[in-house]
Parts: C-alpha cells; sequence; structure tokens
C-alpha cells in the first residue's frame, strides 16, 4: 500500500507500510530539465543531508522523524509518519493564543537548532507539523547545514520573515513577534547578533 | 468610447514609450537602450539618456499609434523602482505632458507592470511569475490583495551576474545573449556553487567562483554553460518551489532575461513536471519598455487610482508588495 500525501517541489512524499507500521517514503525524483550532474548531486547531497541532519536535529532537542532506511542509488528515506496537519494549514483556524504558543515553539525550536549551530535552510510553516496531541515537529532538513555562521543563521530567520509575509500575511505581525519571542527566550542575549542580521539581510534586499 | 493611454517607462538603463488602449492593443511601443562603451550603467548617463532620448521617442510611439497628442485620455509612468535619477527624468515627462494636455496621471509599479503586461500577452489570470533581468531575480505570485514576492535573489540579480561575468570575460553589454551563445558551443559541466536558501538564492558566490575558472584557464564556452546551467537551475528550484506552495496553474517567465532560450526551456520542464501552464512573454513585451506601463495604468484608471502631480515623487525602492491591487480585488 503506498499513497501520495504531498508533491513538493523537489520530492514526493509517499505514505507506505512495512513491518505492519506505517512509514513516509520521501522521494526525491530526477528532474529532467536539470543539468544531469546537477541533478544527480543535488539528489544526492540533499538525501544524505536530510538523513544526517534530522538526527543532528533531534540530539539539539528539536522533535524530528526518525530515519529507518535510507537508499542513495533511488533517493529515497524512510522514516516516521507523523499524523497531524502542516502549520500552514491550520494557523489560519487557529484561536490567536493558540497560534502564539505554536509560533512560539516554532522559535523555540529553531533556537535549538541554532544553539546547536545548525541551520533549518527552509524553515516555512510547510514544514512544521502539529500533531494530534498538539506537538509540534519540524520536517524537510533537505537544505540544513552545521557549522552555521551568524550569517547563515540571519538567513535562516530572514525566511522564516519572508514566510510569514507571503503566506500568512493577515497574521504575519503577531506571528513574527511570537515566533522571534520564543526564539530570544530561548537563546537569550546572544540572540541580538543574529536577529540584527536578519535585519541586515532584510535591507540588502533590492527595494527595502 | 476607447480609452489611449501613453505609458512612460525609465526606471534604468532603457526609456520606453508605448501607446496601449483599454481594450489591450498595443498600439505602439518604442524604446531605446542605453549601451555604455565600457562598464556598467551610471545613473547619470543614463537619465542624460532619457531626457536626452525622451522626446523623440515619445513623438515616435504617438506617430505610430496613428493618434495625435489630443487623443490621449491618460498619461502613465513607472514610478519606482529604480534608479532615482531616471526615475524623476521620466516622471516629469509624464507630469509635463498630463499638465499640458490636462489628462489624468498614473503612478505605476515598475514590476507590477512585468506582470500584467504577461498576463495580458499571455491570458493567465494568475499565476506565478519568474521576473528576470539586469537588476531583479524574483519569484512573485498574487496573494491577499497583493503580487507577493515569494522568493528572490539574496544579492545581484541574474541579468547583473551575467553582465559582470560577462564583463570580466570580455564581452560587451548585454553579455546576456553572447554568454547564451557561447553556452551552446560548450561541453564540459564545472562544479559551481549552488546556493538556494529556502525560496531565496544567491549568485555572487557563483559569480566569484565563476570568475576563478576563468583565471584558472577554463576555456569561455565551458564557463558559459556551466554558469547557464547552475544559475537557471537554481532559478528553476525556487519556481517550482513556489508552484508547489501556491499550488498555481500557470507559470509566467518575463524580463531582459526571458529571451534567453535554455532558461525558457528549463522554466518550461517545470511546468510540465507539475502540469501548469507556461508562456514566455515575447521579447518586445518581456524588456523594459512603455506599452507595459501604459496598459498597467489602464488597469489602476479603471479601478479608480489617479495621482495628483504634487504627490507624485518618486519611489526608486517601491516593494511588489506595497501596492494594494485594486484591479484584482
Amino acid at each position: 500500500m503506498e499513497e501520495i500525501i504531498a508533491r513538493g517541489a523537489e520530492s514526493i512524499i509517499l505514505k507506505t507500510e512495512r513491518w505492519n507500521r506505517i512509514f513516509v517514503l520521501k522521494w526525491r525524483q530526477s528532474k529532467p530539465y536539470l543539468f544531469r550532474d546537477i541533478d544527480s548531486q543535488l539528489r544526492k547531497t540533499r538525501t544524505s543531508r536530510e538523513c544526517k541532519m534530522l538526527s543532528v536535529a533531534r540530539a539539539l532537542g528539536v522533535s524530528t522523524p526518525a530515519v529507518y532506511a535510507v537508499d542513495l542509488d533511488d533517493y529515497t528515506i524512510l522514516m516516521d509518519y507523523i499524523e497531524g496537519s502542516q502549520f500552514k494549514q491550520i494557523a489560519n483556524s487557529l484561536p490567536k493564543n493558540q497560534l502564539k504558543k505554536f509560533c512560539s515553539e516554532f522559535g523555540t525550536s529553531i533556537a535549538l537548532l541554532h544553539q546547536g549551530d545548525v541551520v533549518h535552510g527552509d524553515p516555512t510553516t510547510s514544514n512544521v507539523i502539529i500533531d494530534s496531541k498538539s506537538k509540534l515537529w519540524l520536517v524537510d532538513f533537505g537544505l540544513s547545514e552545521m557549522n552555521a555562521t551568524v550569517e547563515m543563521k540571519g538567513v535562516d530567520l530572514h525566511l522564516i520573515h519572508r514566510a510569514l509575509e507571503t503566506t500568512h500575511w493577515d497574521l504575519q505581525e503577531c506571528m513574527l513577534e511570537a515566533t522571534i519571542k520564543g526564539y530570544s527566550d530561548t537563546i537569550g542575549e546572544e540572540a541580538k547578533d543574529a536577529l540584527a542580521r536578519m535585519e541586515e539581510i532584510r535591507e540588502r534586499g533590492r527595494y527595502h | 468610447m476607447v480609452l489611449f493611454c501613453l505609458g512612460l517607462e525609465g526606471t534604468a538603463h532603457s526609456f520606453g514609450a508605448g501607446v496601449v488602449t483599454d481594450e489591450g492593443k498595443v498600439l505602439s511601443n518604442e524604446w531605446d537602450m542605453l549601451k555604455p562603451e565600457q562598464g556598467g550603467i551610471h545613473p547619470r548617463e543614463a537619465s542624460r539618456h532619457h531626457s536626452d532620448l525622451g522626446p523623440k521617442i515619445i513623438l515616435t510611439a504617438i506617430e505610430k499609434a496613428g493618434i495625435n497628442f489630443s487623443d490621449i485620455n491618460l498619461i502613465a509612468f513607472s514610478r519606482g523602482p529604480g534608479l532615482g535619477p531616471c526615475l524623476r527624468t521620466t516622471a516629469t515627462m509624464a507630469r509635463t505632458l498630463a499638465l499640458k494636455l490636462d489628462v489624468p496621471l498614473v503612478d505605476v509599479n515598475h514590476c507590477v507592470a512585468h506582470i500584467e503586461i504577461g498576463c495580458l500577452e499571455s491570458e493567465f489570470n494568475d499565476p506565478v511569475t519568474v521576473y528576470v533581468s539586469g537588476g531583479n531575480s524574483q519569484v512573485i505570485a498574487f496573494a491577499g490583495g497583493r503580487f507577493r514576492t515569494f522568493g528572490e535573489t539574496l544579492d545581484i540579480a541574474i541579468g547583473n551576474m551575467l553582465d559582470v561575468l560577462g564583463r570580466e570575460l570580455g564581452m560587451g553589454f548585454p553579455a546576456g545573449p553572447i554568454i547564451e551563445k557561447l553556452a551552446n558551443e560548450g561541453s564540459n559541466f564545472h562544479n559551481l556553487p549552488y546556493s538556494v536558501k529556502g525560496m531565496d538564492l544567491s549568485y555572487s558566490g557563483m559569480l566569484t567562483a565563476a570568475k576563478k575558472l576563468f583565471s584558472e584557464g577554463v576555456p569561455i564556452p565551458d564557463i558559459c554553460f556551466s554558469v547557464q546551467e547552475t544559475a537557471f537551475g537554481m532559478l528553476a528550484e525556487i519556481a517550482e518551489r513556489a508552484i508547489a506552495h501556491t499550488k498555481k496553474q500557470e507559470l509566467l517567465l518575463t524580463g531582459g532575461v526571458a529571451r534567453n532560450n535554455r532558461l525558457t526551456e528549463i522554466l518550461k520542464g517545470v511546468s510540465e513536471r507539475h502540469s501548469t501552464k507556461f508562456h514566455r512573454v515575447s521579447p518586445s513585451l518581456a524588456g523594459d519598455q512603455g506599452a507595459m506601463i501604459a496598459w498597467n495604468g489602464i488597469l489602476q484608471f479603471k479601478a479608480g487610482h489617479t495621482i495628483g502631480i504634487s504627490n507624485s515623487h518618486v519611489l526608486p525602492k517601491w516593494r511588489t508588495d506595497e501596492q494594494d491591487i485594486l484591479w484584482r480585488a
């Protein structure tokens, strides 16, 4: 039994059964329009990177699906299936205080990564899953990196800001504030550098 | 009664004037691009180019449209974003004409105009737009009453990157077409930094690495080939992310770099993967020109938007998402 549950930009997410249990199979398909060397390299590096970083993130205290198998010839990862919804899908229907709570937890998760010098690389609300027990999970670590500098952390925060303004335009102020609060409360004083860099990166854009 | 709108474009190195009717007919579209002998675009020289050639270009646009100045119902101008001196020169011409002809003035956002003229030509309603030019690399889509930038370059624009690289490789301006031609002769692919961050991308690292290849003696066609494949691959990825994210059914390619055939082929591949429609805006409407300003002027005017002369100061940093898109509400 295999069922497509999501079709992303670079992968297909399948729900699959193995050993009498439900798993997710993430499959990075070939993109025929890309030059073949770039295509195979991206698929390979992102698949292996995602496996590694899901574990690294978990060691830093962030909830991520566990990896059970990886196939670098087929570019697939078998991991935990998280029963829940994308934060993006439910943000609009949540009561304000609940929304703020999840944003704050999202900020905390990103902070935990940053404290370990890890960046997520694509921290949008599509990559945050809220499960049936209201627990927050981070997924999609294909663009994640270790040994992160202040610049890389600033970019990560800038991407959150951008995701909120494009996807949650009507709630963006409230969501950004709660996310940043969760981030700052976790990191403390040192959050200032990355937050200042976030502003700087935004200003660097052509029309700010 | 048919409305005639004269649109003036002058945000950067090109000055353009076009006449468009409210039925969406482009009656004329004249422009001239400043081509510096060496180096890049100097804002002051570009604005001088506009003031020197502007009046003649406007006259030709009116003549070619087969109308008189007295037939014009509306003046639209590119209010921003762009180079301050160029914007001011263009705005001055627009204000003068609006006063002299005693017709309403409409201020148009340059980036929005690129999208709307593309929608007019393609008959798309709600596309994901890849807008690539000398000064811009943005992936834009309509959401919540505005055109929102889902992804863009974190440093330099693709056209700028190609021009700077071209200068390094001894090519004239604009280098894009030369790079495209030489890339067809390249065969050895060299790895270059591929930098996608979420839905944003960055070209500066790739540019530095490409310059380094040149200093190491790698043949120019191979550099052009590797640069195109890498740079366009990154654009394709963020476009694909925007499509997956917004679930929109149309993909529009516009801006000066839309003339590149390899980029077009790659984005066509993206649209096939997601079963969306695809359109590349034709060259005469893809670059900076007045027809797009005129058409956008009509859309805005019909939605009840005009601007008083005293409020019509230029906005060099006017973001795409800062304008309420009344005509799509």
